[in-house]
């Protein structure tokens, strides 16, 4: 076992190896930054160059490249409330909300950090799970899936306010999110859903458009009100006490940024389950971390700990979803399946091989996405402060280069006129639900897990008939899908007897 | 019975949110009468509920308290006296649908650049010298990015075509 | 000063002079093609069409700049209508869409707004060998083995209009075969994990997919639909075991267009004349040593196709009499 770590450690650290990761790196700062520069586009676009590369510089620089996206995507998200990534959108409910209190700084530190604790565990799950890995993805079958499906949906109860009321918007929320997962043809009768009609719906609503509309045209209409900087009439001295301080945050909340790099690379290992769901789970265990009412109510505010889930999340998803690419040859995301294009570019078949004989080159990929990382979060921290001042820009300048990103962010998806009418319906909803006191975050876990829901629960019942319901992970998933819904009721009933005891 | 004109603003947005959904989760079953049932089957089951927990909060909101309702998502700032608020918000969504309208017209190229100088003029008051600049800049990294660089298509606008240039 | 200024237009005509020359005789210099792909960047159709635009501009007359933009939705359904009626007939675009584009004519799927055999076909680069394979561990060796003992096998599919769903649909309605088709898998990745699980017994799906599960061990290919490759030559082929007429021309239906598996058309109207270069081009390239080469190392499969035999199959498809295309309509929906 550490024979072959040094080994993939000494492959990347080879000069070209090396020159070819920080190129990478370079490629994907940028492509994480700019909506509408998607990272598995990019990867697509990047994979012919790779030729002539020998295995370990090719995926030192597709790797590289990719590992960035997600941390710099974080850093739109936080200063403009535009997911810089679909992976992304998590973090403007607490990262933008942070910045407009003027602590930027303090968000885009925290941001990083737990980006960079989020790829470290990663990679090391990578590294321990080797073993383990196919008996544990193996056990994991459509009903599995199904359940944990089910236990993301019952987070939503975490992401609704407290109370009857607050659940009973967060549910219809969840349930419009569900039913607009069905626009499209269906993968049981071919029936064309939902479609209005038009080429354009066929197959379903792309997230990317939705994510957009719904979080950036909030964010710009309460900007232009304000008639403000991003950072409100603070004095711009507060803005500098940032980042050391959201590295402190990752920190101070340690457990907390475990669990959710944890929850990630669980996510990311089980295929299947679409990139952007983890981030959201992730959200919603942390809002679970507030220890009382008035806690919970500052989640979409301004937690610093609404930053530190999503980005750990999202980043540790990476080194989960490369192990069943590396040991099935099933890509645990878009991303990875055209990583599995670079693996037959190389003459490498993944599968057990690339566990036993080829292990030196998994190690490698572990250790690249370490060194990308560290790279990136290092850079980023020196300019930090800068990117931070941007909050401190007048929105009259901001305001027009924002709506630029929005509309070229949602039009290069799909180069499709229609992604843009779809940002505008949704940014009109979601800013309807701001204002109403609607909370988008379990629209969207509808809306991301809304196939996989339906699919696996066909699959389930047309492969096991009923039998499938009482399969021991399934029965297990069960339980803790109960547990997460009654958490928040258990919790305000706590704070309502304690509240009681004080009057 | 609270009448309809004490309601406040994010009593409004919410009544019509219900209504909005109600309308569409009453349209979804109904379509999906029409299937075969197993494609049939998963939008009864979730429109069905949220009909009836659209319909609830409806209720709620025309008979019930002033609950204001906060939600685990950002609120809109409340500081600014109503018609302030009211006034930027009609101004930028017509300037986002004015943009998406331009987009379509004139095609991204001529949209881009014409949207960021006249919001800088306009609503922004800037001087010339610097909305001038700041256009030209902005129309540079996304030509140079975009078009370029990536070859993305940018189809012509349709007054283009209807003259028939470009 | 007039001698200075006809010194400058001796020079600029002296400079033009070549370019104007050589655009005479050829048409594409300096120029720009487009190659639209139905589909997103990383699938296969912009994974060839990427290759070829990287190697057509040797073989073009003037050595125009190629480039690729996506225009994915509705299964290529809207690049096929963008070529047909928006792009310009001036040989300066070329589309490339999803292969059973014919079928959904034919079918009358909603929203087609183009007629297949009106484009200016070009050819294409490849075929696509479709199979169905089920698990090594199973005790079927063969085909016929599979269908006499009767036992049920669960073939996972992505979904109605896929290959991975349609082939072994009239494997098990028209060959009596007793598959159970489990559809709903987000990709035939997640199904050959299915395969793994031992939640699906196998999986069918185009020959380029399977075979490096094929080389693990993991499945082993049992029947094959009309078109080939090396390696599955030897496999029986589905219209061949057809009981009657009418079943095999079903299959022939649904197997026509792999023929013509990464198919590349102009929009109807563009010039003989540059159809011609391009269709020459086309026919160079694909025989290019080094793209051959660079097509080997990323396992593609390519198989010309010249534009007139495409034509002629599409043309075989379109004219099918009613009755077949009826009963046709009642297995296969155009989809992915």
């Amino acid at each position: 076992m550490i024979d072959p770590l040094i080994q993939g450690l000494l492959l990347v650290l080879q000069w070209k190896a090396l020159a070819f990761m920080l190129l990478g790196i370079g490629l994907g700062f940028w492509v994480g930054l700019l909506p509408g520069l998607g990272g598995a586009t990019t990867l697509a676009l990047m994979l012919p160059f790779i030729y002539t590369m020998q295995p370990a510089e090719a995926f030192a620089f597709l790797l590289g490249m990719h590992s960035v996206c997600a941390t710099t995507g974080d850093i739109t998200s936080v200063l403009f409330g535009v997911p810089g990534e679909a992976t992304t959108a998590a973090v403007i409910l607490d990262g933008h909300a942070m910045a407009k209190k003027g602590e930027a700084g303090r968000a885009l530190g925290a941001a990083l950090a737990s980006s960079l604790v989020g790829a470290l565990v990663g990679a090391l799950a990578l590294v321990l799970a080797i073993p383990i890995v196919r008996p544990l993805v193996l056990s994991f079958g459509s009903p599995e899936l199904f359940m944990l499906a089910i236990v993301g949906l019952a987070f939503i109860a975490s992401l609704s306010s407290q109370g009857a009321r607050g659940m009973l918007r967060g549910f219809a929320a969840g349930a419009l999110g569900l039913l607009l997962a069905t626009v499209g043809q269906d993968p049981q009768a071919g029936v064309a859903r939902f479609t209005l009609d038009t080429l354009y719906l066929w197959q379903g609503l792309d997230l990317v458009p939705v994510l957009v509309g719904m979080f950036a045209i909030p964010e710009i209409v309460d900007l232009a009100v304000r008639g403000t900087s991003i950072a409100g009439e603070l004095p711009p001295g507060r803005l500098n006490k940032g980042a050391w301080e959201g590295v402190k945050d990752t920190f101070r909340h340690f457990g907390l940024t475990i669990r959710c790099s944890l929850i990630g690379t669980f996510i990311g290992i089980m295929p299947g389950l679409g990139g952007s769901v983890a981030q959201w789970m992730a959200y919603g265990h942390a809002t679970q971390s507030a220890k009382n009412a008035e806690e919970q109510k500052g989640f979409g505010q301004g937690d610093v700990r609404g930053v530190l889930g999503p980005c750990a999340a999202t980043n540790s998803k990476e080194g989960g979803a490369l192990i069943p690419t590396i040991a099935f040859g099933v890509p645990g995301s878009t991303a990875m399946a055209i990583l599995l294009g670079g693996f037959f570019l190389m003459g490498l078949v993944p599968g057990p091989d690339m566990l036993t004989t080829y292990l030196p080159i998994t190690f490698s990929m572990a250790w690249t996405i370490v060194l990308a990382n560290v790279i990136t979060v290092v850079v980023s921290f020196l300019f930090l402060n800068r990117l931070a001042a941007i909050t401190s820009v007048r929105g009259t300048l901001l305001i027009p280069v924002i709506l630029v990103l929005v509309f070229i962010g949602s039009y290069t998806a799909n180069s499709n006129y229609g992604d843009l009418v779809v940002t505008l319906v949704f940014g009109g909803i979601g800013y309807l639900m701001v204002l109403g006191g609607w909370p988008r975050a379990p629209f969207v876990l509808g809306l991301v897990l809304g196939k996989i829901v339906e699919n696996y629960l066909y699959i389930s019942m047309a492969r096991y008939g009923s039998s499938w319901l009482t399969r021991p992970v399934v029965l297990v998933l069960f339980v803790v899908a109960v547990v997460v819904i009654l958490y928040p009721l258990v919790q305000a009933r706590r704070t309502a007897a304690r509240r009681g005891a004080h009057a | 019975m609270r009448s309809k004109a004490s309601l406040s603003v994010d009593s409004k947005a919410s009544l019509s949110l219900g209504l909005v959904i109600m309308a569409l989760s009453g349209w979804a079953v109904v379509s999906a009468f029409e299937w075969p049932w197993k494609a049939a089957l998963f939008p009864l089951a979730i429109g069905i509920p949220m009909f009836l927990l659209a319909g609830a909060e409806v209720l709620w909101v025309i008979l019930g308290s002033a609950h204001r309702g906060e939600a685990k998502d950002f609120q809109l700032s409340q500081h600014l006296p109503a018609r302030v608020a009211l006034r930027r918000t009609a101004s930028v969504m017509a300037w986002t649908l004015g943009f998406f309208a331009a987009i379509v017209l004139l095609g991204f190229q001529i949209a881009v650049p014409l949207l960021v100088f006249l919001y800088l003029k306009a609503a922004g008051r800037e001087s010339w010298k610097l909305s001038i600049v700041f256009t030209a800049v902005v129309w540079a990294i996304f030509y140079g990015l975009f078009d370029y660089l990536l070859h993305l298509p940018f189809p012509d606008g349709w007054i283009q075509t209807a003259i028939g240039i470009g | 000063m007039r001698i200075t200024f006809a010194i400058v237009a001796v020079l600029a005509l002296g400079v033009c002079a070549p370019q104007y020359g050589q655009a005479q005789t050829s048409p594409y210099a300096g120029k720009t093609i487009t190659i639209v792909v139905g589909y997103k960047p990383g699938g296969g159709y912009d994974a060839t069409a990427r290759l070829l635009a990287r190697h057509l501009p040797d073989h073009i007359p003037g050595k125009p700049t190629i480039i690729v933009q996506n225009m994915p939705g509705a299964n290529s359904l809207i690049a096929a209508n963008n070529v047909y009626a928006v792009a310009k007939p001036d040989g300066l675009t070329m589309g490339t869409f999803n292969r059973n584009l014919p079928i959904a004519q034919l079918t009358n799927v909603a929203g087609v707004k183009f007629d297949m055999r009106k484009f200016a076909w070009i050819g294409s680069a490849a075929s696509e060998a479709t199979i169905l394979a089920i698990r090594d561990d199973l005790p079927y060796k063969t085909f016929d083995e599979m269908k006499k003992a009767g036992k049920e096998i669960v073939i996972g599919a992505t979904g109605p209009g896929a290959n991975t769903y349609d082939f072994p649909l009239l494997i098990k309605d028209l060959l009596g075969v007793k598959l159970k088709i489990v559809s709903g898998y987000s990709s035939s990745s997640d199904i050959m994990l299915a395969i793994e699980r031992k939640e699906a017994d196998g999986r069918a799906g185009s020959y380029t997919s399977i075979v490096n599960f094929i080389d693990r061990k993991l499945v082993r290919p049992v029947i094959r639909a009309r078109a080939s490759e090396p390696g599955i030559e030897k496999l029986p082929v589905d219209e061949d075991l057809a009981p009657n007429p009418r079943a095999k021309a079903i299959m022939a239906l649904r197997s026509a267009p792999e023929v013509i598996g990464r198919p590349y058309v102009m929009p109807p109207g563009t010039p003989d004349a540059m159809v011609k270069i391009m269709r020459d081009a086309f026919a160079k390239a694909i025989k290019d040593p080094k793209l051959v080469a660079e097509a080997k190392k990323t396992k593609m499969d390519l198989n010309f196709v010249s534009g007139d035999e495409a034509l002629k199959v599409v043309n075989e498809v379109m004219s099918q009499p009613k009755d077949i295309v009826d009963e046709f309509s009642k297995y296969i929906k155009f989809g992915e």
